[in-house]
This record gives structure tokens, C-alpha cells and sequence, in this order.
């Protein structure tokens, strides 16, 4: 089935096209976050201005003419608002003219299906890491087929944590993989390291971190807030996949990008003998790809909506979205 | 020297001593983070874990300690199932909350009070692995053990253990109150199912 999926939860605008469980395509245009972080109204109108010619650009690398379309994915949520309304806009547009079924999309539960299809995982533990969440996930068939959330951060995702601290520090640019370049030669300096269980928390870690900064080396503030955040983590995935007798590790969202998150968790692994795997990094950072392929399975699934049923949902929870069994 | 169980932070073995069984538990090391992160959690949550569990062993069924070191403790082993592995009765709930309402009184926060660390045993319900647990007064903490055993049960079970944990601890309206707040926190709001 040849499936169109649009994402702009968050600073990307993303098309993706699949066919069959394949991508075929996948092209995006990411808003430049600059000192005041994300203005939701301002991402949103950079969203509307690229829509079209995104769209365009990933139907011609994929080779495909509009009336070939069968069907059409969205990001539902979470996300921001006024940018979630852009890909649903655009879905509901498209739809019509082509008069195919949409199916709405939860963009986490996207990112652990891209995850389990490319890293080769059957029923792992998904670790899902990115500005906005950090959750331990697991599928579930009770009472209907889910990921069930059986960690997560208590207060701010790991992603917006690092940022925070990235921005607290002055560094250019303050996002994505800064902390990382900048933790290169740096040695551990003793920080909150906030456990409960399977849940975790950053904000202390944050707060205690930026209070040392012009006391101690960049170098070593940055490798040490990491190492304390990715040790939690890890102890948090650890502990859900003893307590759950899984044998598979998974890891996606922006932050799985980060190589040490990798390594630490590819540790853990080969400790138990269990399997490790993850997404090329496209499908990490937010792309439109993730919403085509789980919008394809919906579709086949009998999930697929009318235009007129199209909502978004801010705080669509990963937990709330039944999964498509195929 | 047989292992007979793993956590994320701590192998147990059981070993004889003085003819009886008894059960070694050792924190090993975590290839995986930082060399003295390793080392200062491992030592904090053993010292953390032996000092509750001395603290409680008279007035709660704790695994009573033998022996501890730097990175292990070797306690009493108890014969019995995990809660987690068994269907939770009613009463075994109600005893659970009464037993964390104790701790709370005594200002100790559990750090993951689950039922997969209590176990049923022919004399009672035992509180186990304190290895994250804290002297504290905080009302966060103590909130967060209750959210962490809410949302660990079937919700047709909470409202006994809620009940029993009220009878048992004074404070129980702040903390009540705290986890009201802590669950309407953006991410903990209702979950609404599909």
C-alpha cells in the first residue's frame, strides 16, 4: 500500500512515503531554534510555508504521482499545537482531493515502531528518548494492544534537559548533540542522580549542574550531566527488562542519536546476552518516514478515519494509542 | 554459591552459613557508567539499604541482617513468592500500605515500593530491597512511593492500600495532597486509554 505521512509536532516539518513497510522517501525541513527556543505560533508558520514543496519533494523522490496515493498518515500527537495543526490540515487537504482514509498517528509510538522494524526487535524494552519525553516502554496486549509506559521521567525530558543546560552554558548551537562534542576529555564530577524504581527525574540535575558553571571545566560539566542522566536511564531499562524477562533493548527519539546513550545500553546488552538495536539517525531526529510505515499498518488494520473524525491531541500519551497488529 | 536472583543493581546468592541458608546480596560493578559514579552509588545504596533495614527490623517484617560490607549484605533468607508473581489479594494490599504508612512515620521513603519487592510468606507480608531507600522527611518522596505502588496494581486494588496507608501514618493528608499535585504534573494526567 503506497501511504503519505506527514509530521510537524514539533520544529520539523517531515514527508515521508512508504510502500509495503518500506520507505521510499523521506525529506524534511527543520526551523532553526535560536536563543528563545521554540515560539509554537512562529515553528508553526515556518511549517505552512513548507508544507507544499516538502510534499512535492518527497513524491518526486520517491517517483510518485499524487492520484497513486492509497492513503494518508498524520502525527495526532503530542506535540504543540499550532504545529501539530499544519500536517493535520494538510492530511485532511490531501485526503480530500485524493479521497483516500487518514489514519492519525501517535508520533511516540511512531518512533518505537521505526525503531522495532529497522533494529530487528520483536518485543523489546523501548527506550524512548527525546526533548519532550523519556519513557520505558513495552508492548502490552492488555486490554488492547499497546506500548505500556512503565518508566518515565517525573518532571522534564532528557533531551530538554541537555538543551537547557547547552543554553545555560552559552554554547553554539544550544541543542541537539552540543553537549556531546563538548563533553570530549572530560572527567566525572559528582552529581544528583534521581532513581525511583523505573521512573526518573532531571531538574535537580540540571539546577545543581548549572550552579557549578564557571566553577568547573565545560568539558567536565558536560560529560558528567550526561553520564548521570544516561546512567539513570540505563538503570531504569535495565531494571524493566529484568523485571519483565525481555531479552531485546531498543533505543529512538532525538537523544538516541547520542553515541554514548548507545554504548552504555549496548553494555548492558552484552552483558545479559540480549539483543541491541536501533534506527538510522534519520528516523531518530522527527521525520515523516515513522508516520507513513505505522500509518500503513493502521490502514491495512482497518484503523484508517474519515476526514471528518481528524483531530489532534497535545497530550496524546503514548499509552493511549492502540497499535495496529500486523 | 548459587544465584538465584538479579536486579538492575544487585546480584543475589544464596550461601550457607553456619550450616544455615542465607542470602548474599553484592552490588557489582556496572561496566556501563563512570567508574566513580559506579563506586558511590554501589556503596551509598548499601550503606542506605543496611541502616534501613536495622532501623526497621523491629517494628516491620524485614530480612533480618547477618553480616554487611562495603558493596554487599548477607541477611536472613526469607521462604516465600514475590507479589508480583502472585494474584494480589485484598488483605495482602491493606498490609502493604499499613506497612509503608510505618515507614513513613519513621521518616523512610521505600524508593520503589512495588509489589515485585514485597513477598508473601507463611507469617506475613515482608518489605524487601531497600537499596533506594532514604531517610527523609520530604513529602515528594514519600507521594512518590505511593504513585509508584498506584500505578503498579490493578486500580480496583488502590483504594484499600490508600486506606490502610492513611490509618497508619499521621501525615498522610500532605502526602495525599502531594501526589494529587505530582499526578496532574503535564505527563501523569489521566491516562486515557485509545
Amino acid at each position: 500500500m503506497l501511504v503519505i505521512g506527514l509530521e510537524s509536532s514539533a520544529h520539523t516539518f517531515g514527508v515521508g512515503i512508504v510502500d509495503g513497510g518500506k520507505v521510499i522517501a523521506n525529506e524534511k525541513e527543520m526551523y532553526k531554534i535560536g536563543k528563545t527556543g521554540m515560539i509554537p505560533a512562529k515553528v508553526a508558520e515556518f511549517h505552512s510555508e513548507n508544507a507544499a514543496h516538502v510534499i512535492k519533494r518527497a513524491m518526486q523522490k520517491a517517483g510518485v504521482e499524487p492520484s497513486e496515493i492509497e492513503g494518508i498518515g498524520y502525527t495526532m500527537g503530542p506535540g504543540l499545537g499550532p504545529c501539530l495543526q499544519v500536517a493535520q490540515l494538510s492530511a485532511k487537504m490531501l485526503a480530500k482531493k485524493l479521497n483516500v482514509k487518514i489514519a492519525p498517528v501517535n508520533h511516540c509510538v511512531a518512533h518505537a515502531e521505526i525503531t522495532r522494524h529497522y533494529g530487528k526487535l520483536k518485543d523489546p524494552i523501548m527506550l524512548y528518548v527525546s526533548g519532550g519525553n523519556s519513557q520505558v516502554l513495552a508492548i502490552e496486549s492488555k486490554p488492547f494492544h499497546h506500548y505500556s509506559v512503565i518508566g518515565e521521567t517525573f518532571d522534564i525530558g532528557v533531551g530538554n534537559m541537555l538543551d537547557s543546560f547547552a543554553r545555560n552554558l552559552e554554547l553554539e548551537p544550544a541543542w541537539g548533540s552540543s553537549i556531546e562534542k563538548n563533553a570530549k576529555g572530560g572527567r566525572y564530577i559528582p552529581l544528583p542522580y534521581t532513581v525511583k524504581g523505573m521512573d526518573f527525574s532531571f531538574t535537580g540535575l540540571l539546577t545543581r549542574s548549572t550552579e557549578l558553571i564557571g566553577k568547573e571545566r565545560t568539558a567536565d560539566l558536560c560529560f558528567s550531566i550526561q553520564e548521570t542522566a544516561f546512567a539513570a536511564l540505563c538503570e531504569a531499562t535495565e531494571r524493566a527488562l529484568l523485571l519483565r524477562n525481555k531479552e531485546e533493548i531498543g533505543v529512538c527519539g532525538g537523544v538516541a542519536q547520542n553515541e554514548s546513550l548507545r554504548n552504555m545500553l549496548q553494555a548492558i546488552a552484552k552483558e545479559h546476552g540480549y539483543r541491541f538495536g536501533f534506527a538510522p539517525n534519520e528516523f531518530n531526529a522527527d521525520n515523516g518516514g515513522m508516520i507513513a510505515y505505522v500509518a500503513e499498518k493502521m490502514l491495512l488494520g482497518g484503523m484508517g478515519r474519515p476526514v471528518s473524525e481528524c483531530e489532534i491531541r497535545q497530550r496524546y500519551r503514548t499509552d493511549g494509542a492502540r497499535l495496529a497488529i500486523r | 554459591m548459587k544465584k538465584v536472583g538479579e536486579g538492575a543493581e544487585a546480584k543475589i546468592y544464596e550461601i550457607e552459613i553456619f550450616g544455615n541458608k542465607a542470602i548474599l546480596k553484592r552490588r557489582e560493578e556496572k561496566k556501563y557508567r563512570a567508574k566513580e559514579l559506579d563506586r558511590k552509588l554501589r556503596k551509598e545504596r548499601t550503606k542506605a539499604e543496611a541502616r534501613t533495614m536495622a532501623r526497621l527490623s523491629s517494628s516491620l517484617k524485614v530480612p533480618k541482617i547477618i553480616a554487611a560490607g562495603q558493596y554487599s549484605i548477607i541477611m536472613e533468607r526469607l521462604e516465600g513468592r514475590l507479589l508480583k508473581d502472585a494474584d494480589i489479594t485484598s488483605a495482602q494490599i491493606a498490609e502493604a500500605g499499613k506497612m509503608l504508612g510505618k515507614m513513613h512515620e519513621m521518616n523512610i521513603a521505600h524508593g520503589d515500593f512495588t509489589p515485585a519487592n514485597l513477598m508473601s510468606c507463611k507469617n506475613g507480608l515482608y518489605v524487601i530491597d531497600f537499596g533506594l531507600s532514604e531517610m527523609t522527611n520530604s513529602f515528594e518522596e514519600r507521594a512518590l512511593d505511593i504513585l509508584l505502588m498506584k500505578r503498579s496494581i490493578p486500580a480496583a486494588l488502590y483504594p484499600s492500600f490508600e486506606k490502610s496507608y492513611s490509618e497508619s501514618f499521621n501525615g498522610h493528608l500532605t502526602v495525599l495532597g502531594r501526589l494529587k499535585e505530582i499526578e496532574k504534573r503535564g505527563r501523569y494526567q489521566i491516562r486515557t486509554l485509545g
